[in-house]
């Protein structure tokens, strides 16, 4: 009788551990709620009541700008909205727009190299030929091609304007940067391309120009 | 003898020679209507997936005419002006988007891009390396039950053990001694008290210890974001959706226009390796996809957004600093140049993401006293960021000190972060 009652408890301690799950699904206790989870508003997290209190006054944390108003230190607003479906006019128009911004020197080129690696190098490739990890010669998961800024005829002729319409409204199957790159930033990228197609033309003409072609 | 082994040999090479160019001639071939498609089409079609315009296999079949086709893709400006009922309708029903205009393709081109897109065959997917956590599941299974058998086995064999010494005592004729009871025995007792008292003491003040620190904290998040998917075989820069982390104090969730920005095309998982939560469940990569287009409105089929019908995604913050704590980002990432991994543990390989550090005050603290700052030395490389330290500047010089920690530039000061 005892021995069973022995063997019964140790079963029941092995079920116990191996019922216990590894993964850790609550946060766990606290010592003071109040401090540890912030009173006031904070990003991304409110209580059930500051949430019904915000929405109530139809308030979602990732709000646009009002209209009409331009962030401090923020470039003029681009003058060409954005075309409707299956239009292109602005498109057009936009070609006639130059940089708002001097060219970078060496220093602030640094920081556009960082900004195209960050957000661009994953479709348009680091060598900026279209071939960046998400394409991978349509191996990767992204079924459309990226432009290839080296070897695309149409893109080295493109000129800034146009590039800057399809960074802050998309093109094609490119969404908009606008969330991700301020105008300023969306200039340098732009200047960094720039660069690096005058780079590609000027140490292999012949080679850039047969690629161009087919 | 010589000659004829040259002979021979010289036959042999031509042999060769043709076999391999004959296969290079067909590879060629082949090659060139993939590649004249990557060039021309791939931006705006894909094989078998509607992108901007639609899928290109099977096209030759839609459109019999060879010719009528070929001058489609030449100059659909001149078809569209014919009034073709076809090609008016596909352009009304991609949206009015005016395909390029390619004049400079030839017919064998042509037939070359259609020919690799008939033949085209997506890449082998799906689960064909199965879970590791399941694997690991099973196996603490199999350990259970061995343990339990073992277990049984061995107090069997004590029973049977002092079962027969008793017998054995008996036949010798030594009298068995009537032994205390375990429960009273002062040894066990005090052995007993001894053994709670210490595990008690350590439970107790790991309990204290843990109170408001989540280390290993793994919440289930609406949608099944994998990093690993994304940032691991994706290689996705953690500064494009947090880029926030470059420029506040605040990392940031991104808003899901960033999701969209490839989930638009992207619009089902076909990756190699099969998803599975933490707790050994299997995960539909492309339904989890798709709750983004719940979220944000939009139609996968007509690429059109409409007003969504679910408010914003809720996402379970993981890290969460207490109130008395002020921690930001940017100076760590962007002045300090802290990795990611550092503080967030190797997130390229999370499925599900977890609090990787203990977040606690001694954890910080002894990050700044070992961690050394990128001071700029003799050639001016590193950051300038610390250049007003002057003092630190002239005795790294002089050779006092090699090298500057956190400590030393007021990392360890209170109201740095606490104020």
């Amino acid at each position: 009788m005892k021995k069973l009652s022995i063997i019964f408890s140790l079963l029941v301690i092995i079920a116990l551990v191996f019922s216990c799950s590894e993964v850790k699904r609550d946060p766990g206790r606290v010592y003071m709620p109040d401090m540890a989870y912030s009173r006031a508003y904070e990003t991304y997290s409110v209580t059930d009541e500051q949430r019904k209190a915000l929405l109530d006054q139809g308030i979602h944390y990732s709000n646009i700008p009002v209209e009409g108003t331009i962030k401090r230190g923020e470039l003029m607003p681009f003058p060409f909205p954005k075309d409707a479906q299956g239009d292109s006019t602005n498109y057009v128009a936009s070609k006639q727009f130059k940089s708002q911004i001097p060219t970078p020197d060496s220093i602030q080129m640094i920081e556009a190299e960082r900004l195209f690696l960050v957000n661009c190098a994953i479709c348009h490739g680091p060598k900026l030929d279209g071939n960046g990890p998400l394409y991978r010669q349509g191996e990767g998961p992204f079924p459309a091609a990226p432009a290839n800024f080296i070897g695309g005829a149409q893109y080295k002729s493109m000129p800034e304007g146009q590039m800057f319409y399809s960074v802050a409204y998309g093109k094609n199957k490119m969404g908009s940067y606008a969330s991700q790159l301020n105008s300023r930033q969306r200039w340098m990228v732009i200047a960094y391309i720039k660069s690096k197609q005058a780079a590609a033309a000027s140490q292999a003409p012949a080679t850039t120009d047969s690629t161009a072609k087919k | 003898m010589t000659s004829h082994r040259l002979i021979a040999k010289n036959t042999l090479l031509l042999f060769f020679f043709l076999i391999t160019s004959a296969f290079v001639g067909t590879t060629l071939f082949a090659q060139d209507g993939k590649k004249l498609f990557q060039d021309n089409c791939a931006q705006c079609h894909n094989p078998i997936k509607v992108v901007t315009g639609p899928a290109l296999k099977g096209a030759t079949d839609r459109i019999p005419d060879a010719k009528l086709l070929h001058s489609w893709v030449r100059n659909n400006a001149a078809v569209l002006a014919t009034g073709n009922k076809y090609f008016n309708d596909l352009r009304a029903q991609y949206g009015g988007t005016a395909m390029n205009l390619f004049p400079t393709l030839t017919d064998g081109e042509i037939d070359a891009i259609f020919k690799y897109a008939n033949s085209y065959q997506p890449p082998t997917t799906g689960p064909e390396t199965p879970g590791a956590s399941a694997a690991e599941s099973d196996n603490s299974l199999l350990y259970g039950i061995l343990t339990i058998i073992l277990a049984v086995i061995m107090l069997t064999l004590l029973q049977i053990n002092s079962n027969l010494k008793r017998l054995s005592d008996e036949k010798e004729g030594i009298p068995s001694v009537d032994a205390v009871p375990f429960y009273r025995n002062k040894v066990y007792i005090t052995g007993l008290v001894l053994v709670l008292f210490v595990v008690g003491g350590y439970v107790l003040v790991q309990g204290a210890v843990g109170l408001g620190r989540s280390q290993g904290y793994q919440p289930q998040q609406p949608i099944f974001y994998s990093h690993k998917v994304h940032a691991g075989i994706n290689q996705i820069s953690c500064l494009y959706c947090h880029g926030n982390a470059w420029e506040s104090r605040h990392a940031a969730i991104p808003s899901l226009n960033v999701c969209m920005n490839c989930h638009a095309a992207i619009n089902e998982y076909s990756g190699k390796e099969k998803l599975y939560r933490e707790d050994g469940t299997d995960v539909d990569g492309t339904a989890e996809i798709q709750k983004i287009y719940a979220y944000t409105g939009y139609d996968p089929k007509t690429q059109r957004y409409s007003t969504p019908s679910q408010p914003p995604v809720e996402w379970v913050k993981i890290h969460n600093l207490p109130d008395y704590v002020y921690f930001n980002h940017s100076q760590h990432v962007r002045a300090g140049k802290v990795q990611c991994q550092t503080c967030h543990g190797p997130i390229q390989q999370m499925n599900e993401v977890k609090q990787f550090a203990p977040l606690s005050m001694g954890w910080c603290i002894n990050c700044h006293r070992t961690t050394k700052v990128d001071f700029p030395d003799s050639t001016n490389a590193g950051n300038k960021f610390y250049s007003v330290y002057t003092r630190f500047h002239n005795e790294l010089k002089s050779g006092e000190m090699d090298s500057v920690t956190v400590e030393k530039i007021g990392g360890t000061e209170c109201q740095k972060c606490h104020y």
